[in-house]
């Protein structure tokens, strides 16, 4: 059993570290929380990435210094309408971003509100990130740069804001991210998986059946 | 230096050891080739000369070198680096790029790419163009350079850089070169694969009789000594080595392997691998490849490292040795189902090829060898799954043993647990769960089991687990699945959800994809479609792997995006704002109650590490869209039991929208769009909670029907409101909509900029 155990991790030891994440994508409809995504991938190496079947789920892996950080990246649909079935999006997820548009107030207020129900409810240890997107459109900006780093500064979070169009500062992101990600234990992905996967056996599917499923 | 790039390729494991083919040690001197950051760091001196060298001295260098060649000098400023690139241009021969450094990031004045050192910069430009006319050239002997000694190294300089790299193999690495040069000229080929348009085919045979096969032999002779240049990706320098890959070959020398590894460590004899050109590269049959050392050396190049996801057949363009791996059938696939492994339905059982057994056509001998090599070469590459199932049913049967006794044990114990009464069928299936793992480490830690798992080389743990998870879902799931299937449906009968979903499908059914707040611009499957769909909905019903079950899922998912890409503009990206709607919508139209109880048993008894990726997300948002559809409040309803709320609702809506309308661009309207949102959210903030916080659950018990009777109260004005504002959306002007807008919560503004 002992002997398994060893030859399991070397036999797929890597050269390098290698650190598995779940992030989730939060806020409201159409801030450009896929087209962020999408740009930081396109903008990667494409042997690190994955094909996927489609956009609302993406894999991709960044190298950090001796580090493979690879992130399995959750997109989660903005509609308030299905605002109540994020956290089963969000359960798990070691990252999160929160995005919202610098031109639509109200985008800001919602994702205000997804980060404290993050730091309520989901990971006790998650990064959260906020990104102000379309900053290239300055000209319609309704969200002061200040304004968002201050809420920011004061709640403990990563804050850029962001332009999925020109590709301003979504490597950034991205890789501020991986670095502020603990880069521990999740070298073998097995191994990795297998804890997570004890907590994504939580009954919560229970527990959602029991207290709002009518 | 050199030291750490040894280590990094001695990756062989405990695995490799235990197995008495593979002696210990042997690992320690297999590859010698260097990824492309490596080969880089050692020859810095090379391609960034020191200090008398300028840009001037830069130019006339490359000058008339092949486009790609490139050097690094100083520029003007002192922390500024000058990128010297050979265009091939009549024109502007060579051009420079400025290389910036901003903190601890270097980029190309030009480009938003911006990487951590030199190295990794000119390795991404080396793959991509970016913002260069072409992609960097480097010569191949980086590849070798840890064979050259020691006190060779530095002395290498531009002028080697840039000199054809035949030379330098040529001078300092001698007559092993040459034995690599003549391989290719003996090599008889069996398969073809090209790439030459980014796609994989398997050239026909009879095409190669009649013209032979010397155009083929011939242009992989060449590129050993070219430059090596690709356009796309190099597998080579991939440094995630996490999906090691390196020793799959030991499959097709199994029978042989020890013969085999006194020849590693030759590396020499191992031609660098990703200089295959052309778009084509040869494999020969398994039972040839140990005859003699070309061959052998041959096998060794498939060695080389490789890129590791296991995922993508996408990887034959990389020009590299087709493997066994990537031919797996898709059960194998883990995290990440990738589009080409499901757009096939390819089944382990399923024999190679019969057609071309095809009697009707008389071939030469040479040409039925080659057939039979082709046949036995895919035949070989199915074949550990179904070895390791078969071997797993043998076991299961077998009279006494232990793995029999345990899983006769399971499957009685299943079948008689659902009489316990107290039972919860989620408690019923989390214990199925963990006698699975059980049973998996059970078979893992057998010799038997061993031996074959062995013999598939360096496959990763999570790899070898989904096999053995797939082998055991057969001798154990599928006596008990029935059974299961029962308790699940009894349990959701029971709750109340089937029923709600029922109704609450009935009342949806005829929404649009709008109505479901999905995109605009997206699609939803046609008629021919949805019959297709369905059909893979009970493909999933009806199988008892939940593995395969996940897989069937994912190619509805794809399915879905298909239609959703159809008449979308081209470069439309959907993501999740767009698919969970039209995943709704499809749900809406199909059998939602079979559906749930399917979600159910794929939730409760996939492998763990199953739902961490690609799969769990589809299988996350089939879940969710189930939810939704059973958590639906009925506006009907509603109206019914509170008419008057309803009336009461309408005339406030109404008096705002009226007193609104006055001062549209008012502070009223920001302070109303400021502030809806915001308690939507805390709306459903608490909705949140109550869902997930399972931990804590227990001391909310006696909160939560409190909360559930006022979330249900919100929800239903809210869905109310969202009548009364289609309803005056339906008569009112464009003023006015604008004013509902700013006051509907469940809608907010969709904007098109990104």
């Amino acid at each position: 059993m002992s002997t398994r155990g060893t030859g399991r991790t070397n036999g797929s030891l890597p050269q390098t570290k290698i650190c598995q994440f779940k992030l989730v994508l939060l806020g409201d409809m159409a801030v450009g929380k896929s087209s962020l995504v999408l740009r930081f991938v396109k903008g990667q190496f494409d042997e690190f990435q994955e094909t996927t079947i489609g956009a609302a789920f993406l894999a991709q892996s960044v190298c950090l210094d001796d580090t493979t950080v690879k992130f399995e990246i959750w997109d989660t649909a903005g509609q308030e309408r299905y605002h109540s079935l994020a956290p089963m999006y969000y359960r798990g997820a070691q990252a999160a971003i929160v995005v919202f548009d610098i031109t639509k107030p109200e985008t800001f207020e919602r994702a205000k509100a997804w980060v404290k129900e993050l730091q309520r409810q989901a990971s006790p240890n998650i990064v959260i990130a906020l990104a102000g997107n379309k900053a290239d459109l300055a000209d319609k900006r309704l969200v002061e740069y200040e304004e968002a780093q201050t809420y920011a500064e004061d709640t403990g979070l990563l804050f850029m804001e962001t332009s999925a169009k020109t590709a301003m500062n979504v490597n950034e992101l991205f890789l501020a991210i991986a670095k502020k990600m603990p880069k521990t234990d999740t070298q073998n992905p097995t191994h990795a998986a297998r804890h997570r996967g004890v907590n994504l056996q939580d009954p919560d599917a229970q527990s959602s059946r029991s207290c709002c499923g009518n | 230096m050199m030291k750490e790039s040894k280590d990094e390729f001695t990756t062989s494991g405990n695995r490799e050891n235990a197995s008495s083919t593979v002696p210990n040690g042997v690992s320690r001197n297999q590859t010698k080739v260097l990824s492309l950051l490596q080969g880089l760091r050692l020859c810095q001196d090379a391609w960034a000369p020191k200090s008398p060298w300028d840009k001037h001295g830069a130019h006339a260098a490359l000058w008339g070198r092949p486009s790609g060649s490139f050097l690094v000098v100083q520029g003007s400023l002192p922390q500024d680096q000058l990128l010297c690139v050979s265009v091939g241009d009549s024109g502007e021969p060579v051009k420079e790029f400025p290389i910036i450094t901003t903190g601890t990031a270097l980029h190309l004045t030009t480009s938003h790419l911006a990487f951590p050192d030199l190295f990794q910069l000119l390795h991404f430009y080396t793959l991509s163009r970016d913002v260069l006319p072409v992609c960097l050239l480097v010569p191949s002997w980086v590849y070798t350079l840890n064979n050259l000694p020691d006190h060779l190294v530095p002395l290498l300089g531009p002028k080697t850089w840039l000199c054809p790299s035949s030379d330098l193999q040529a001078n300092s690495m001698t007559s092993e070169t040459q034995d690599t040069a003549e391989m290719p000229e003996t090599v008889l080929c069996t398969i073809q694969v090209t790439a030459a348009s980014g796609a994989l085919c398997f050239i026909n045979p009879l095409y190669l009789q009649e013209h032979g096969d010397d155009w083929l032999t011939h242009s992989s002779s060449s590129p050993i000594n070219r430059p090596i240049r690709r356009d796309k990706r190099l597998s080579t320098t991939r440094a995630w080595e996490g999906r090691g890959l390196k020793q799959r070959s030991l499959t097709l020398a199994e029978d042989n392997s020890s013969s085999f590894d006194h020849d590693r460590g030759s590396f020499e004899k191992s031609p660098v691998t990703p200089s295959t050109p052309g778009g084509v590269v040869l494999r020969r049959a398994s039972n040839a490849s140990t005859e003699d050392p070309l061959k052998r050396a041959s096998i060794d190049s498939i060695q080389s490292p490789l890129p590791q996801s296991p995922h993508r057949v996408s990887w034959i363009e990389d020009k590299i040795w087709l493997n066994s791996s990537l031919l797996q059938p898709p059960c194998l696939e883990l995290d990440s189902l990738s589009v080409s492994s499901i757009e096939e339905e390819s089944e382990p059982a399923s024999s190679p090829s019969p057609s071309l057994h095809s009697p009707r056509f008389h071939l030469a001998d040479k040409m039925k060898n080659r057939l039979s090599a082709v046949g036995q070469a895919l035949g070989g590459l199915v074949s550990p799954q179904r070895r390791l199932s078969k071997r797993v049913q043998e076991m299961a049967e077998r009279k006494g043993g232990a793995f029999a006794d345990a899983v006769r044990g399971f499957v009685e114990q299943t079948l008689t647990s659902g009489t316990a009464p107290g039972v919860t069928s989620t408690e019923m299936l989390q214990e199925v769960r963990s006698a699975l793992t059980a049973l998996r480490e059970m078979l893992f830690d057998c010799p038997e089991i061993q031996s074959i798992t062995d013999s598939v080389g360096d496959t990763p743990d999570f790899e070898l687990d989904a096999m053995l998870e797939l082998a055991l879902h057969k001798v154990a799931l599928k006596p008990v699945y029935a059974h299961l299937y029962v308790y699940l449906k009894t349990a959701r009968r029971d709750d109340g959800t089937l029923q709600r979903l029922e109704t609450n499908k009935s009342t949806l059914e005829n929404r649009s994809l709008e109505e479901l707040e999905g995109a605009a611009g997206a699609g939803v499957p046609d008629s021919s479609m949805m019959e297709k769909i369905q059909q893979r909905w009970t493909a999933m019903h009806e199988a008892y792997s939940p593995s395969k079950k996940v897989n069937t899922l994912l190619k509805v998912c794809k399915n879905i995006y298909h239609s959703m890409n159809a008449n979308a503009k081209p470069g439309t990206v959907f993501g999740a704002d767009d698919f969970l709607p039209c995943l709704t919508w499809v749900l809406l139209r199909s059998d939602a109650a079979i559906l749930q109880v399917d979600t159910d048993y794929m939730m409760e008894l996939l492998d763990p590490m199953l739902l961490q990726g690609e799969g769990g997300y589809y299988l996350t948002s089939l879940y969710a869209a189930l939810y939704y559809i059973s958590s639906f409040q009925p506006r009907l309803a509603k109206r019914q039991l509170s008419a008057e709320a309803h009336k009461s609702l309408s005339q406030w809506h109404r008096r705002r929208t009226l007193h609104g309308n006055q001062s549209r661009h008012s502070r009223n309207r920001r302070t109303i769009r400021r502030h809806g949102p915001a308690e939507g959210s805390s709306r459903t903030a608490e909705d949140g909670n109550c869902l997930n916080e399972s931990k804590d659950s227990s001391s909310l018990t006696d909160v939560v029907p409190a909360i559930h009777s006022m979330q249900e109260a919100v929800q239903g004005l809210e869905e109310e409101l969202e009548a009364v504002t289609e309803e005056e959306e339906g008569s009112a002007g464009p003023e006015q909509i604008q004013l509902t807008e700013t006051l509907d919560l469940t809608s907010p503004e969709r904007g098109d900029g990104e």
